[in-house]
């Protein structure tokens, strides 16, 4: 009893110093409403307003340009190079102004720059891609190369070059059609600068890197591979088995079927799907794919060619027993 | 990462734009240094300015350099990077050593990182290199040729052991351990 006469106070006393901790308000309680409120007038005037960065003080167009081929390592003719970021809408503005203001002082667009531009990087992307894959039929390297320069992928490029700030165009911020033209013009541009070799280890560095880490059967959607599979190896006078070799599930929600193609009693691919029917389709296209060398396993595009590939007519199909 | 972090914009490790495959492309595009002439909150960034800046601009051509003095205001500089990012940092009461400091992070850095919560510390593509899993992935090779049923492929192996067992392998020990006595003889 006396034991506990002792402790009982001691735990009153551990009990007081020990603080209640309690999370404080740091932030004022108006702050939010407040925040909430400007954000909500900032909405009725037509959200918020950015504005171009060429408008700033501290904006120098001819630095910006230096740079800008300094940092892509290319040699670019100045003027050419602010031909091939001035848009066909910046063009029409500055002549709305200069006639209210009765002066006229020619300035050109990048519309010729941006067609050459745009034929050269075509063209380029369809060789290269015949180059370094030649076993790919070339309906699939065309919709590769299709893939590769629409508007898409060619603004995404564009815009993690820095054009975004550089680009004259009437809106700001610049839409993605403005900025993938602006990088065929700059394509344009180099080549009239630097010649054809040069603008095409260009194209390779920014364009056909982006192939880096994809898969390229997935630019190619096949509809029917089977009937394609069989197709291609009638011209070499090889006929296919499918056979089920196994099953599992039956009946059931979760059925598996695999299915193995074999050529002379030897496998060359095998699939697997809900049903056999699906388990032949992706069969034969695990088959196309060693037909046309781009298997999982294959080994990474090569992004290092140097110089312009010179285009090969004949595409060989060659099938191999695993 | 915690709760306060939620609100971070968020993201996987990644070079922009495949950088460094094709060629390489420093992603600082701009940087602009803002001071006051007079303020002694900036005598570091002046001292930076007089003794590297020339030196700074002249190995990195490819960054556009932008001084902006004001009168009575605290230094800073705001760096822009290629994917849009914009760096903006207070230089005030920093000195000379640390303003360098800084200015190389800014430099050397893809873009505004800090600003970034990540959501793994490595990124891949293709997450698996044995494609999806089957029930034929990792199929023993002898049931190929088994006939079933057999007892060796239906036996049940995943039951606990039972008590019997167990006390058939102590027994098993302690007869090991009786024929290890040495007696005196």
């Amino acid at each position: 009893m006396a034991l506990t006469r002792g402790i009982v106070p001691f735990c009153f006393k551990v009990i007081k110093v020990v603080p209640i901790t309690l999370q404080t308000h740091n932030i004022h309680r108006w702050v939010a409403p407040t925040l909430m409120e400007l954000k909500r007038r900032e909405k009725k005037l037509g959200g918020k307003k950015t504005n171009p960065r060429n408008t700033f003080a501290e904006w120098n167009l001819e630095a910006e340009l230096y740079a800008f081929g300094k940092r892509l390592n290319e040699e670019f003719n100045y003027d050419t190079l602010l031909q091939a970021f001035t848009d066909r809408s910046y063009v029409v503005q500055e002549e709305m102004k200069q006639k209210e203001m009765a002066i006229d002082i020619n300035l050109k667009d990048n519309k010729e720059l941006a067609e050459q531009g745009e034929q050269f990087i075509k063209e380029y992307v369809q060789v290269y891609l015949e180059t370094v894959l030649p076993k790919f039929p070339v309906d699939g390297v065309t919709s590769i190369t299709k893939n590769l320069t629409n508007e898409e992928t060619l603004s995404h490029i564009s815009l993690h070059l820095g054009t975004k700030d550089i680009i004259l165009a009437a809106e700001y911020p610049v839409d993605n059609y403005i900025l993938a033209n602006t990088f065929k013009a700059i394509v344009g541009a180099l080549l009239q600068s630097s010649g054809k070799e040069r603008t095409a280890h260009f194209v390779r560095d920014f364009v056909i890197t982006q192939l880096q880490g994809q898969d390229v059967n997935e630019y190619w959607p096949i509809d029917d591979p089977w009937s394609m599979l069989t197709e291609i190896l009638r011209k070499d006078g090889v006929t296919i088995e499918p056979r089920l070799i196994g099953d599992v599930g039956k009946n059931t929600l979760l059925a598996c079927y695999r299915v193995g193609l074999y050529i002379n009693k030897k496998m060359i691919s095998s699939g697997f799907g809900e049903t056999a029917a699906t388990a032949k389709e992706m069969a034969a296209r695990e088959a196309l794919k060693k037909v046309f060398g781009t298997e999982d396993h294959m080994k990474p595009i090569n992004f290092q060619l140097e110089g312009i590939p010179k285009p090969n007519e004949n595409n060989i199909y060659q099938i191999s027993a695993s | 990462m915690s709760n306060s972090n939620l609100f971070l914009k968020s993201g996987f490790l990644r070079a922009p734009l495949q950088n460094g495959v094709g060629r390489f492309v420093p992603q600082l595009q701009r940087i602009v240094f803002k001071f006051c002439k007079t303020h002694g909150a900036s005598r570091g960034m002046r001292d930076f300015i007089e003794q590297d800046l020339l030196d700074f601009a002249k190995q990195n051509p490819n960054i556009v350099v932008y001084m902006k003095p004001r009168r009575h205001r605290s230094p800073v500089i705001v760096a822009e990077y290629l994917n849009g990012d914009r760096f903006w940092m207070s230089m005030h009461n920093k000195t000379h050593d640390e303003i360098t400091k800084w200015v190389e992070v800014m430099r050397t850095q893809q873009g505004d990182i800090a600003a970034t919560r990540l959501r793994k510390l490595q990124y891949t593509d293709h997450p698996s290199i044995q494609g999806p899993w089957t029930p034929f992935t990792f199929k023993d090779p002898e049931l190929n040729v088994a006939s079933l049923p057999d007892s060796k492929y239906g036996a049940n192996d995943r039951l606990p052991m039972s008590a019997t067992e167990k006390l058939r392998l102590m027994f098993e020990q302690q007869k090991l351990n009786e024929s290890d006595i040495k007696t005196a003889e």
